[in-house]
C-alpha cells in the first residue's frame, strides 16, 4: 500500500526526531552533584554592599558542601555543632533516604522521598524554586530564608519538629501543598528532618556570604590566611586541636550553631495559648467591634481583610521573599528592568501577597480556634500580617489586648468562616430537644 | 456481480486486483484486536506505575527480587506492597502482550499473502520488544530519561496494534469505494490528510510534552516548565480545533469507519482536557485561571489520593487512545483516496480501451446499491 509506504516511515521519522528532542531537552538522568547555590541572595548582598561576591559566594559553596554534602549524600555538621540536642536536630539515616533517587524496597520503605513528593515545588535545595513553581500561586515555601508562616512559635522563632510534621498531614488548603496523609508516617518522619536539613543548610549558606563580606573581608579577591573560607574545607575537628583556630572557623561555627540552637530552641518559644472563653454571641460581638477598630481599637483587622473579611480592600504588598530583592533595595517590583537581573539569577516574578478572605473560611495554616489565636498573637512570619500586641497578663490597657479580646477577634473570625456560635448551637439544641419532647408527649 | 463473495476486493499497489480471503485471516485479525485490548490497559497500568513512583518497587529486570518473572510468588505479589503489586503486574501484562504479539506474527505468515500486513506484525513485535528493553534498562539504570521515552514509545506500539487491527478486519478488507453514498458525498483532497496528518502530529506531540512534564526533572528552570505546560495547554486546543475540521471534511465522505471515529475524536479531546485539568489540579492545586469556579477555594491537594491518581492515568492513557484513533483516522483517509485513484484509473483504463462495459454501472456502486465488491 502506498499510504502505508507514506505513514511508516513519517511515523518513524517524525518518533527519532522527537526522542531525541526529548533528549536533549530532559538530558541523562545524571546525578545531581551539587546543590544549586543561592545566587539571588548573592546579588542581594552585592547589590546592597556594592561589593562583588563571586569570590565569597565560591568559597561559601566549598564550605557548605564539605558541612552539609550533596543532594546525593547528604551530611549532617555534628562536629561543628556544640549542643548535643542540635547535633541529633536530625537524623542523618533519614536524611539519605529521603534525599536522592526514588525507588522502594521490598519491605514497601520509599527512598528518593523529597525527589519523589516535594523536589518539583520546592526545588533541589529547597529555594522554592522548583520546575513548577512559577506556575503556583502563592508561589512554594524558599526554605532557606529560615522562615516558616504556619507554626506554633513565636513570630521570629523556628518552627518545631511537630508543627512541620503537621503541616504535612494536613497540607495547605488553597494552594498546591499537597496532604500527606496517605504518606507512610515514616516516610513524613524523613521529610520533615530533610526540610529542617534544608532550612538549616540555606540559611548558613545565606549567613555565611553577609559573613564573609561583613567579617571577613571578602572582596573582589579572598582574604588572606585565616580569614579565607577555603581554610576550612577538608578541616576536621579532630584535627590538631592545640593548633590555632582560624577565624574563618570562628565566624562559620558560631553561625551554624546560632541556627541550629535556634531550632532547637523552637519547643521553648511556643506561644501558650489561654483557656478558651464562652464563644457566645457577646464574645463574637466584642470581636467584631476589635476587627473593624471600632472607637480606634488596638488593632484593625478590616484595614487588610475588609469589612466582615470580605477581602474588598485594596492592598499592595509583597511577602518577605520578594521584598529581599526588591523594596529593601529600593527597587519597585513593578519595575521589570530593575527586576531583571535578580529574575535572571532565578528570582520567582514578583507578585503581590493579598490579605486572606476571611468569608471563605479557608485558613490556609489550620483554622481550630488555638491555631487562630497563636495567628492574631504573632501574625504570619514572612508576611505583612503584624503580630497584635497582647498583654501577658488580663489586666486592661488601650495599647494592647487582653487574651480575652484575641479570643473574642478568633470567635468572631471563626463566625465568618460559618462556624456556629456555639452559645447558640447549644440554645438551638435544647430547643429542638424540647420540641420533640413535646412532640411524644402529645 | 458477485455481492455476496466471501473474497473481497484488494487492488494492488501495482493497480492489479488481488483477493483476500477473509475467513483465512480471521484469526489474525481477532489477535491484533485481542493485542489492542491488552496494550491500552497496559498503558494505563504503566501510567499508574508512574503516578505512584512504583517504577523502581522491583530493582531487578527481567526477574522479579531474584525469581523469575512467571514464577515470582503470587501471594507476595497480590498482598504485597502496592508498589510492587503494579510494578510486577506491569511486566506481567506486558510478557502476555509480547505472546500476543508472537502470535499474530505466525498468525500473519501463516495466513497474511499481504506482504506490508507481514512487515507490519513484525514490526510489531519488534515494537514490544523495544519497548520491554527500555523498561528494562529503565529499572537497570534507574534511569527517569529513559522512563520518559518508554512512556513515550508505548503509545507507537497501541498506535501499530491498533493499524494491525484495522488492516485486518472486515471492514478494511471487504470495503469498497461508494461514490455516491450521500448527495453531497465529497472526495477526500490533500486537505483532508494534511489535517489529518496534523492531528497525528499533534497528537504525539501532545504526548511528548505531558511526558516531559510529567517526568519533570528537578534542575528543569521554572520557565522552562512553564513553557512546557504553556505549549502543552495551547497546542491542545489546536488539536481539538484540528479534530474539528478533520470531522468536517470527512463526515460526508461515504463511509462510516471513517467520519465515526473521526467524530469520537472530538469528544476524545475534549474528555481529555477536562483530564488534563483534573491533573493539573490534584498534582498543583486549583489554577489561578480558574478562581472564578468557587469550588476551588480551599481545595486541598491530596498527595497518593486513589481518585487522584485515577484522573492522572486516565490522562495518560487518554493521550494513548486519540494518537491511535487519529492514526486510524488518517490511514482510512489514506485507504479511502487510495480506492477513489485505483477506480478512477481503473476508469480512464476501460475509457481508453473503448470497452462498452461502463465502470459506473459495475464496479462504482451507487447509494442504492448493495456494499458490493467486483470480483476478479
Amino acid at each position: 500500500m502506498n499510504a502505508l509506504r507514506t505513514i511508516l516511515p513519517v511515523d518513524f521519522t517524525v518518533g527519532v526526531i522527537l526522542v531525541t528532542g526529548l533528549m536533549s531537552i530532559g538530558g541523562c538522568d545524571s546525578t545531581v552533584k551539587q546543590f544549586p547555590s543561592n545566587r539571588v541572595h548573592a546579588l542581594v548582598v552585592e547589590t546592597s554592599r556594592d561589593v562583588p561576591t563571586d569570590a565569597a559566594m565560591a568559597d561559601v559553596e566549598q564550605v557548605v558542601t564539605a558541612w552539609f554534602g550533596t543532594p546525593e549524600k547528604p551530611t549532617w555538621p555534628s562536629e561543628w555543632i556544640e549542643l548535643p540536642a542540635a547535633r541529633q536536630l536530625v537524623d542523618l539515616d533519614r536524611l539519605q533516604r529521603a534525599s536522592g533517587r526514588v525507588y522502594s524496597d521490598k519491605q514497601n520503605r520509599h527512598f528518593g522521598l523529597y525527589t519523589e513528593h516535594c523536589v518539583t515545588c520546592h526545588g533541589l535545595a529547597g529555594g522554592g524554586d522548583g520546575p513548577a513553581s512559577l506556575l503556583q500561586n502563592p508561589y512554594p515555601r524558599d526554605f532557606r530564608a529560615g522562615v516558616f508562616k504556619w507554626k506554633s512559635t513565636d513570630r521570629s522563632a523556628k518552627p518545631t519538629r511537630e508543627d512541620v510534621s503537621k503541616l504535612l498531614v494536613r497540607g495547605v488548603p488553597g494552594t498546591g501543598m499537597p496532604s500527606f496523609l496517605r504518606v507512610d508516617s515514616d516516610d513524613r518522619e524523613a521529610l520533615v528532618d530533610y526540610v529542617i536539613y534544608l532550612a538549616v543548610r540555606g540559611e548558613f549558606e545565606r549567613k555565611l556570604l553577609d559573613d564573609a563580606i561583613d567579617e571577613l573581608g571578602y572582596e573582589d579577591t579572598r582574604p588572606e590566611d585565616d580569614a579565607s573560607l577555603t581554610s576550612l574545607v577538608g578541616l576536621s575537628s579532630r584535627n590538631d586541636e592545640a593548633a590555632s583556630v582560624p577565624v574563618a572557623l570562628t565566624v562559620a561555627q558560631d553561625r551554624l550553631n546560632q541556627i541550629v540552637d535556634a531550632w532547637v530552641m523552637a519547643p521553648e518559644q511556643v506561644i501558650p495559648v489561654p483557656d478558651e472563653t464562652g464563644f457566645d454571641a457577646l464574645s463574637v460581638e466584642r470581636g467584631r467591634d476589635l476587627f473593624h477598630a471600632v472607637e480606634g481599637g488596638i488593632v484593625n483587622c478590616a484595614g487588610c481583610h475588609g469589612p466582615n473579611g470580605d477581602a474588598t480592600v485594596a492592598t499592595v504588598d509583597f511577602d518577605d521573599w520578594t521584598k529581599e530583592f526588591t523594596t529593601r533595595l529600593a527597587i519597585s517590583p513593578e519595575d521589570k528592568a530593575a527586576v531583571k537581573p535578580f529574575r535572571s539569577a532565578g528570582a520567582l516574578r514578583p507578585r503581590q501577597i493579598f490579605p486572606r478572605k476571611l468569608s471563605d473560611g479557608v485558613y490556609r495554616g489550620g483554622g481550630q480556634g488555638e491555631t487562630l489565636y497563636r495567628r492574631v498573637v504573632a501574625g504570619i512570619a514572612g508576611t505583612p500580617m503584624p503580630a497584635a500586641p497582647v498583654a501577658e497578663s488580663s489586666s486592661q490597657d488601650t495599647k494592647t489586648l487582653s487574651p480575652q479580646q484575641v479570643w473574642d477577634i478568633v470567635h468572631f473570625v471563626q463566625t465568618l468562616g460559618g462556624v456556629p456560635v456555639r452559645g447558640d448551637a447549644l440554645k438551638s439544641a435544647v430547643e429542638d430537644a424540647e420540641s420533640v419532647e413535646k412532640g411524644e408527649s402529645r | 456481480m458477485a455481492g455476496d463473495l466471501v473474497k473481497s476486493n484488494e487492488i494492488s499497489d501495482s493497480g492489479q486486483t488481488t483477493s483476500v480471503d477473509r475467513t483465512s485471516i480471521v484469526w489474525l485479525h481477532r489477535l491484533t484486536v485481542l493485542s489492542v485490548c491488552l496494550v491500552w490497559p497496559l498503558i494505563w497500568v504503566g501510567g499508574l506505575v508512574t503516578t505512584y513512583d512504583a517504577g523502581m518497587a522491583v530493582p531487578d529486570w527481567p526477574g522479579t527480587y531474584g525469581y523469575n518473572l512467571f514464577l515470582y510468588p503470587v501471594t507476595t505479589w497480590l498482598f504485597g506492597p502496592f508498589d510492587l503489586f503494579i510494578e510486577h503486574g506491569h511486566r506481567l501484562l506486558g510478557a502476555v502482550v509480547g505472546f500476543v504479539s508472537i502470535a499474530i506474527v505466525i498468525a500473519a505468515f501463516r495466513q497474511e499473502r499481504r506482504r506490508w500486513v507481514v512487515g507490519l506484525s513484525v514490526a510489531i513485535l519488534l515494537a514490544v520488544i523495544s519497548q520491554g528493553a527500555l523498561g528494562g534498562v529503565r529499572v537497570l539504570l534507574s534511569d527517569r530519561t529513559i522512563a520518559m521515552i518508554h512512556g513515550c514509545f508505548g503509545p507507537v506500539v497501541f498506535v501499530m496494534c491498533c493499524l494491525a487491527a484495522a488492516v485486518t478486519g472486515p471492514r478494511w478488507v471487504g470495503r469498497v469505494y461508494r461514490e455516491g453514498a450521500w448527495p453531497r458525498t465529497r472526495a477526500l483532497g490533500w486537505g483532508v490528510v494534511l489535517v489529518g496528518c496534523a492531528a497525528v502530529l499533534f497528537s504525539y506531540t501532545q504526548l511528548a510534552l505531558g511526558a516531559q512534564i510529567r517526568h519533570v526533572q528537578p534542575w528543569t528552570t521554572p520557565r522552562m516548565f512553564t513553557a512546557l505546560v504553556a505549549t502543552h495547554i495551547t497546542s491542545a486546543f489546536v488539536l481539538w480545533g484540528l479534530t474539528l475540521v478533520l470531522w468536517l471534511l470527512v463526515r460526508r465522505c461515504g463511509d462510516m469507519t471513517l467520519s465515526r471515529p473521526s467524530g469520537w475524536l472530538i469528544w476524545f479531546v475534549g474528555v481529555q482536557i477536562l483530564l488534563g485539568t483534573g491533573t493539573w489540579i490534584v498534582n498543583y492545586g486549583w489554577p489561578t485561571v480558574l478562581a472564578f469556579l468557587p469550588v476551588g477555594e480551599g481545595f486541598l491537594v491530596q498527595s497518593k489520593g486513589f481518585i487522584d491518581s485515577i484522573i492522572v492515568t486516565a490522562h495518560v492513557a487518554f493521550g494513548s487512545l486519540i494518537l491511535a484513533t487519529s492514526a486510524v483516522v488518517l490511514l482510512q483517509v489514506f485507504r479511502q483516496r487510495y480506492l477513489a485513484k485505483a477506480i478512477d484509473s481503473g476508469v480512464r483504463q476501460l475509457d481508453s480501451s473503448d470497452k462498452e462495459l461502463s465502470v459506473g454501472s459495475s464496479d462504482r456502486i451507487s447509494s442504492t446499491q448493495d456494499p458490493v465488491v467486483a470480483s476478479n
